[in-house]
């Protein structure tokens, strides 16, 4: 696979934005900042009101990416049919770019467990992922992006690596995979996995979007070492290096700055969103010259 | 290692392990399913429950802003653990989630000393749901023309999703109003003892609106929102002008449409 293959998935250009949350609607309404897109979390708009209606607003002027974190396509119970209705209604009403989910799972006897869990990495579990993702697709009736989530655990049983999960998952569906740079060096870190082969291991023609975000170092029990995805700052060296390597294999991507807790000023976010857009120029500068060349 | 846990258990028994650790703190199947790798099992699990527990926490507080104000972070992050592990959500729409927690504030023990709590939560979780209710249109009031004046008493409203109609023993209210706006002097000023309040709730362009009634308004409004023909509400009406009340609600767009109740 070419490297810049993986730009023609996107109905976005491939620049940086920006994952938007409710304090900074004002600033955007008012500003209009210079940046490429806004990505929401489906569910904080999933009722009527002020922030509808801002996004309403802020839909006029940029595109907006709907990325939903609580509809676990990795359940082994089926997904909720009311949760998939409310995500075709959020979308209907903000005709999204793009619609992405997460490869986890977060539902178990009907209770939703509020976070990103990981799965055992089965032939089984490839099973259940596959026919949620054909069903979500299906009711939305278009293709979503599935992103890679950091974890904190493994399963004995496990006999599939986690890249090559994923890469099954858009092969097996033909979603689109939602590449987490952040996400990679959180779970290689915690497992001892290489994030140069994981990747290697994606399908560049697959890749619809890269998030970059900030994490974590907790100190657990006997002095061992864990990395949080907490989403709380800025985007470190190592994970921006690792970016231009994911840029270099799959070309220019849609790439979103994330960032969750302790929410800084826009402005803040604005200048992290720069410097993935100066790599993201970097990389179309270099396809140019190779192109030329 | 027990020999349930010899075969390869499936994503089903997975899960059910892992929110029996979460949820109920019992980790001994989750644990054997899971690589310890230089790390406890309960270690990874307690990351994950830190997120379940602190994720849902924030909704509590985003939902109940003077309940937090009134008993501080620490006694309510306690008690909020304890409402999660009882009632964890049903569903991923957070702003759903919470509906219960008055109730439970009623029944905790340790929150008995400040009486009108429940009150208060009842009220939040009122404003809450008007916060995030859906946007619908309020009734075309071209189609109350239309019907024919014999037909008026079997209307039947439907009450917009926004409104909402709360009862409580104690100027709940008043207490609301002054911790969110943190005023000292007009929280010293209530009367704990100055009898009971009948609220009504509904979301404006401008916010969301308590508006306090009268036992009989509020007791009209109440009939009319729980899809009683206006016949019979206005046969219970008395001590109030019920024909400008209900001009009041039509005018503030408090129904989004009605239907013919059927003759018995």
């Amino acid at each position: 696979m070419s490297p810049g293959s993986g730009a023609g998935c996107s109905p976005i250009p491939a620049k940086a934005g920006i994952g938007l949350r409710f304090q900074h609607h004002r600033a955007v309404i008012e500003g209009k900042p210079p940046v490429g897109w806004f990505e929401v979390h489906t569910e904080n708009y999933m009722g009527g009101g002020t922030p509808l209606g801002d996004l309403d607003a802020i839909r006029c002027d940029y595109p907006i990416s709907l990325h939903g974190v609580g509809l676990s396509l990795g359940t082994a119970e089926g997904l909720d049919p009311a949760h998939l209705a409310r995500i075709r209604r959020v979308a209907d009403r903000v005709a999204p770019v793009l619609v992405s989910e997460h490869l986890s799972w977060s539902i178990s006897g009907g209770v939703y467990l509020a976070d990103l869990l990981a799965l055992p990495m089965t032939e089984e579990a490839l099973a259940t992922v596959c026919r949620n993702v054909d069903q979500t697709q299906g009711y939305l009736r278009r293709p979503i992006l599935v992103e890679n989530p950091s974890s904190y655990l493994r399963f004995r049983h496990s006999t599939i690596p986690e890249c090559e999960f994923l890469a099954a998952v858009a092969a097996r569906t033909g979603c689109g995979i939602l590449c987490d740079v952040n996400n990679i060096y959180v779970s290689a870190a915690n497992h001892g996995w290489d994030a140069a082969e994981y990747l290697a291991a994606l399908p560049a023609s697959a890749i619809g979007e890269i998030h970059l975000s900030g994490h974590s170092v907790r100190e657990l029990e006997g002095g061992r070492m864990l990395r949080v995805d907490d989403h709380g700052s800025r985007v470190i060296p190592e994970v921006w290096q690792l970016y231009s390597e994911a840029l270099a294999r799959f070309g220019p991507v849609p790439t979103l700055i994330e960032w969750d807790t302790k929410l800084p000023p826009l402005e803040t976010l604005l200048d992290e969103a720069a410097r993935a857009q100066a790599l993201l120029d970097h990389e179309r500068k270099s396809l140019g010259r190779a192109d030329a060349a | 290692m027990s020999a349930s846990h010899s075969a390869v258990p499936t994503l089903l028994e997975v899960q059910r392990a892992l929110r029996r650790s979460l949820v109920e703190h019992d980790d001994g199947e989750a644990a054997g399913y899971i690589l310890a790798d230089g790390l406890a099992s309960e270690g990874r699990l307690n990351v994950y429950r830190n997120t379940f527990i602190g994720a849902l926490t924030t909704a509590l507080r985003l939902a109940y802003p003077a309940v937090h104000r009134l008993v501080g972070p620490e006694f309510f992050e306690g008690a909020a653990r304890i409402f999660i592990e009882k009632e964890p959500p049903r569903g991923a729409y957070l702003d759903e989630y919470g509906s219960g927690f008055p109730e439970f504030l009623a029944q905790f023990r340790q929150a008995a000393s400040v009486a009108y709590l429940p009150d208060v939560a009842r009220l939040e979780w009122t404003v809450s749901r008007a916060l995030h209710a859906p946007d619908v249109e309020a009734l075309d009031l071209s189609r109350l023309v239309a019907v024919d004046p014999a037909d008026h008493g079997r209307i039947a409203f439907v009450p917009h999703p926004s409104v909402g109609l709360v009862q409580a023993d104690c100027p709940a209210d008043t207490i609301w109003r002054a911790v969110l706006a943190q005023d000292d002097a007009a929280m010293a000023a209530i009367d704990l003892g100055s009898g009971p309040v009948w609220l009504m709730v509904q979301r404006f362009a401008t916010g969301v609106e308590v508006t306090r009634f009268s036992k009989q308004e509020w007791r009209f409004a109440n009939r009319l929102c729980v899809d009683q023909p206006l016949q019979e509400a206005l046969d219970d009406a008395s001590g109030f002008n019920a024909s400008a009340a209900l001009a009041g609600h039509l005018a503030a767009g408090r129904f989004t449409g009605f239907r013919l109740e059927t003759a018995p």
